[in-house]
């Protein structure tokens, strides 16, 4: 069993509970145990923070970083946006002596110390990996595939990109996503301008919801064109805004989808027989149910 | 060379002089970018990959260039105060294609650090750093989810600050150590 650190960050926890269920449930079916990281708070939002002042946004990441490091755990968690502060700012911080020296002296105030000796990964880039999990045994972990249903990856901005500092490689047109998919017996199909942001992202969505939306709806409106039964993703901010996005559109812009919107974990919770009520589904703004009628 | 002669003496001063100069501009303001963004912006020459990769450029007069051109030039009065600032979804699309490996996103953070300097930031942002120091989240938990969390079998508080309140004590001291709450409510009042 590899035992991660959970980040569960804000949306997950507090809008969609399915997302940390499932991601708990589901990971442990293929050899990966999460454990709580307590005490841990918002990554910071990195549009949100990184914007006001990037060096509140280093040290409060370098605090969630010091406690999984009290525990002597690499970080698992299944957010893009956790993803950057998380992440970036632990690769920041191993790097940047100076950076380094200025959020340790913050940190010593609250009696804690960045030492940099621990990683962070998305579940999603663990599922991938064959050295931890790999595609084969979340293949083998199946037992209700989701066969027939046609389903839109959206890979989301932040795990990815940019490119050069990350380890993904390829961020116009990657495909691995889509295998993850494919495991799960779903049909993963291809769209227009697939890597194109949900919108959300650095602040918009809460200063310039039209703006923020109009983004949305344009990967919608390619989405749909497509024929997807769902989109799924990996970040749940995108999540909220493809699913609850889709009633503002409707309301602000009168055009209307019904989309099913899950998270990857929520998918693969399906797929491994998990029941549309231990996912909370009833939670999403767009009914789900159509979708369940095709694959279950 | 010389500059050829259009016999308009005004002209012809201009076109003698080969430095670039506005009354706005502040050489410091690009130096400042440089360093906050960890990017080279100076080395932007125009090519406009940036603007054409950009998911809110289609939609609104926002455009990640003429930013660029601002660092370069040194227009932080025009950069600042400009709302389209906060347009940016920081999806990274343009810092992935710049041809000249330059962060275009990282600039716009680093202009956005400076603005809020000058009080210059949207709401929301603020709210969030207010809904952070006192709760840890800035989605905090509520009862809909609380209820919905139990029948799942998880606590009804995630194992966060939520159900660890006293680390909240922590994050407050590391905001305050900037100043952050302090200035988001002085600047919200001020609204």
């Amino acid at each position: 069993m590899h035992e991660y650190a959970f980040f569960l960050g804000c949306i997950a926890p507090n809008r969609y509970p399915g997302c940390e269920a499932s991601a708990i449930k589901t990971s442990e079916k293929v050899g990966i145990k999460l454990l709580p990281l307590k005490g841990a708070s918002c990554c910071p939002a990195p549009g949100a923070f990184g914007s006001i002042d990037l060096n509140v946004w280093y040290a409060m990441a370098a605090r969630n970083l010091v406690l999984a490091e009290e525990m002597k755990k690499d970080i698992a968690l299944i957010c893009n946006g956790c993803y950057k502060s998380i992440w970036e700012v632990n690769h920041i911080l191993k790097h940047n002596d100076e950076l380094r020296d200025n959020v340790n002296e913050v940190l010593a105030e609250i009696d804690m110390q960045f030492k940099g000796t621990i990683d962070v990964w998305h579940l999603a880039e663990l599922y991938y990996d064959d050295k931890i999990c790999g595609v084969q045994k979340i293949k083998d972990s199946v037992t209700t595939p989701l066969s027939g249903a046609k389903v839109a990856a959206h890979y989301g901005c932040h795990l990815m990109k940019p490119k050069k500092e990350r380890h993904f490689g390829d961020t116009e047109n990657p495909m691995w996503f889509e295998e993850l998919i494919g495991a799960l017996g779903a049909e993963p199909i291809q769209y227009r301008n697939k890597m194109q942001c949900c919108g959300a992202g650095g602040g918009v969505r809460g200063y310039d919801i039209v703006h923020a939306l109009d983004i949305t709806n344009e990967k919608l409106i390619n989405i749909q064109e497509a024929g997807a039964d769902a989109i799924t993703e990996l970040c749940p901010f995108c999540q909220l805004q493809f699913d609850r996005g889709q009633i503002e559109i409707k309301e602000k812009f009168g055009d209307v989808y019904n989309i099913p919107v899950l998270h990857y974990n929520e998918l693969l919770g399906l797929a491994q027989g998990m029941s549309p009520q231990d996912l909370a589904l009833d939670l999403h703004a767009i009914d789900c149910t159509p979708f369940l009628q095709k694959v279950l | 060379m010389a500059a050829k002669s259009y016999n308009i003496p005004e002209l012809d001063k201009k076109l003698a002089d080969r430095r670039y100069h506005l009354s706005d501009t502040n050489p410091e303001f690009t130096q400042k970018i440089l360093k906050t963004s960890r990017t080279i912006a100076n080395m932007c020459y125009q090519c406009g990959t940036c603007t054409g990769s950009c998911p809110s450029a289609p939609r609104s007069s926002y455009r990640i260039r003429l930013f660029m051109r601002r660092c370069v030039l040194g227009l932080e009065n025009e950069a600042l105060t400009d709302p389209d600032l906060w347009l940016c979804t920081t999806c990274y699309s343009c810092t992935d294609r710049c041809p000249r490996d330059i962060a275009p996103t990282d600039v716009i953070m680093a202009m956005r650090n400076l603005a809020f300097k000058r009080d210059i930031v949207p709401k929301n942002f603020l709210q969030t750093v207010q809904l952070i120091y006192t709760s840890g989240h800035g989605v905090p938990n509520n009862d809909v989810n609380r209820a919905a969390r139990t029948k799942l079998g998880l606590p009804a508080d995630p194992p966060t600050t939520h159900s660890y309140p006293e680390f909240i004590k922590g994050i407050q001291k590391i905001m305050d150590h900037y100043e952050l709450k302090e200035n988001a409510d002085r600047i919200l009042k001020g609204d």
